[in-house]
């Protein structure tokens, strides 16, 4: 069931099918701690695309690869949207950590966390 | 300093006041000099060089006036051949023109501002031949600040090292392979192009900017490869040919992210949402265009649709970002981002062109093989003589000797030649979206760069 507020159709517009698998889980982790849905949505993205697209874990296929981008980038276009300067470069610079240690083959460290510390500054 | 231009004119009457500030300036933007001073020269004794008002009659009277001082059918000493030593053969009668010559002057400077030579509004420069008809040539040299007119691809490559060296090996090396393979570099010279039209253009925030929408197409490119199974690009294995799959998705991620940060550090907000806003559309349209290989080849309509998004958006963001960053105005914006969508466009079709060509540096037919929209091929399926053939063709498992036959259909059905021209086609439209806009001295690159897209084997 997607949420009623806080979130535009077009931010979950090509999204339907992930948010039951997971993405509003999420949306709600992220919304418990911080008031503003399309920041705790952009985080929840974040999470969930590099979740579909395996790293440090498995190689996903690229169906899931493409939607894994596509949540990347709409986590993107909403941090421009809600989000400032400090909360895009520390979400940005979360990712890099992730991405650098999956291709590092390095254990990669808990997403979550680190998104909620960047939501926490 | 530019030397060596020559500019050819052919004079048709005895006397004529040629006027050439058009071809001039023509000169200026080819050049790109955006603030300095073009030098012109006579290259003869009987072609002058004057700035004044084209007007008509105000042209009889300068003529009736030469005459008056030099008259034609006067006794000339240097018409008098047999007191003059070599005299050649074809030597005219012509005292008179050298005469009139030195009331006018061989040589001018005019000065450039803002790319434009700074005229004043009744001033033109007029070649003045004084002894026509004949074939004249003038000599130019330009000096100034041609950087600012014209982007230069050195410098984004400096910054595209600078920003891969700070990054941990496991994904430096992979895309510096790519990155150092070559590519036409178009995004980043789009960024620089479009901070010229801004009124506060920064060269060391733009090169930031144009480094960071190449790391993006990069990384967009990363992530394809593996979707389209490619084994080479720029002709050489892909990332995920090369490193593995579980790599390249993390290469691609880490780069989509460092320049999204990258981005979001320059501290301008209207540029990280139009990089957000294209990041967007490349992804729903690389989904799109998966989605459509169901229907392959698809049609005219759903090959736009999946263009718009994978190819010309990111282009148009490029231009329109750079301007955004120099402060440009919402109206040139919005002109950037139409000449940006066009040229993306025709730049795919060009693309797909080149497909056929065995300088691509990819497998030949690897669109064919991997199922991607290209409109040559949706052309030629939908030819009458030999669409059949093509359908039969691709209705089965695609074996090499069915890619090549279909390849060899497609370019007996004029499809090639037809996408062609229509890419050539949006790119004149895609220049005509920036007439009117003042260009400072960007003009000859946007123009450049656009014919550039369309014209290449590779």
């Amino acid at each position: 069931m997607r949420p009623a507020v806080d979130i535009a159709e077009r931010d979950l517009e090509s999204l339907d099918a992930i948010w039951s698998g997971g993405l509003g889980e999420a949306w709600e982790a992220y919304r418990d701690g911080h008031a503003d849905g399309r920041v705790a949505l952009a985080a929840a993205l974040v999470e969930t695309g590099l979740e579909l697209q395996g790293l440090g874990a498995h190689t996903a296929p690229a169906g899931e690869l493409l939607i894994g981008d596509l949540c990347l980038a709409r986590a993107s276009r909403l941090l421009a949207d809600a989000g400032d300067r400090e909360l895009q470069v520390a979400f940005a610079t979360a990712v890099e950590k992730v991405a650098a240690q999956a291709a590092a083959g390095e254990p990669v460290s808990p997403v979550r966390e680190l998104l909620r510390a960047a939501l926490a500054k | 300093m530019i030397t060596g231009r020559r500019l050819e004119l052919a004079t048709t009457r005895d006397t004529e006041f040629v006027d050439v500030t058009t071809h001039l300036q023509a000169e200026v933007e080819r050049a790109g000099l955006c603030n300095g001073r073009l030098f012109v020269q006579s290259l003869h004794t009987t072609l002058g060089l004057l700035v004044n008002e084209n007007e008509p009659l105000l042209l009889g009277d300068f003529e009736a006036l030469l005459e008056k001082v030099a008259p034609n059918g006067s006794v000339y000493l240097h018409d008098d051949f047999a007191r003059r030593a070599e005299v050649p053969e074809d030597e005219p009668a012509n005292g008179h023109a050298h005469c009139r010559q030195i009331f006018l002057s061989p040589a001018l400077t005019l000065l450039v501002e803002d790319g434009r030579l700074l005229l004043g509004r009744w001033q033109s420069v007029f070649a003045v031949e004084l002894d026509g008809p004949r074939q004249r040539r003038l000599a130019l040299q330009l000096d100034g600040d041609f950087a600012a007119g014209r982007p230069r691809p050195e410098l984004v490559e400096l910054e595209l090292a600078r920003q891969l060296a700070v990054d941990p090996m496991a994904v430096q090396l992979p895309m510096r392979r790519l990155v150092e393979a070559g590519g036409k570099r178009v995004r980043p010279l789009l960024v620089t192009l479009g901070s010229r039209l801004g009124s506060k253009p920064d060269p060391l925030r733009t090169g930031t900017l144009a480094a960071a929408v190449e790391l993006i197409h990069a990384a967009t490119l990363v992530h394809d490869d593996y979707v389209d199974e490619s084994p080479t690009r720029r002709g050489q294995p892909t990332v995920a040919a090369e490193e593995g799959p579980e790599r390249a998705i993390a290469v691609g991620d880490f780069y989509f992210a460092k320049a999204t940060r990258v981005i979001a550090e320059l501290g301008d907000g209207a540029v990280t949402s139009t990089i957000a806003e294209a990041m967007e559309a490349i992804c729903r349209a690389q989904m799109d265009d998966v989605a459509l290989r169901g229907s392959y080849p698809g049609d005219r309509a759903s090959y736009l649709q999946v263009v718009r998004g994978k190819t010309a958006a990111l282009m148009a963001a490029a231009c329109v970002s750079g301007a955004q960053l120099a402060g440009a105005q919402p109206e040139v914006v919005d002109r950037l981002r139409r000449y940006g969508e066009l040229l993306g466009t025709a730049f795919q079709m060009a693309d797909d062109v080149v497909d056929y060509s065995e300088a691509s540096g990819k497998p030949a037919g690897q669109d064919i093989r991997q199922r991607t929209l290209s409109l040559p091929l949706i052309y030629a399926h939908e030819d009458h003589e030999v669409g059949p053939q093509i359908r039969d063709l691709l209705h089965g498992e695609l074996e090499d000797a069915d890619v090549r036959r279909v390849a060899e259909l497609v370019k007996v059905s004029g499809a090639l030649e037809r996408v062609g021209e229509e890419a050539r086609r949006l790119v004149r439209a895609a220049v005509g979206e920036l007439e009117g806009v003042e260009l400072n001295g960007a003009g000859a690159g946007f123009v450049e760069l656009a014919h550039a897209a369309v014209d290449r084997v590779s």
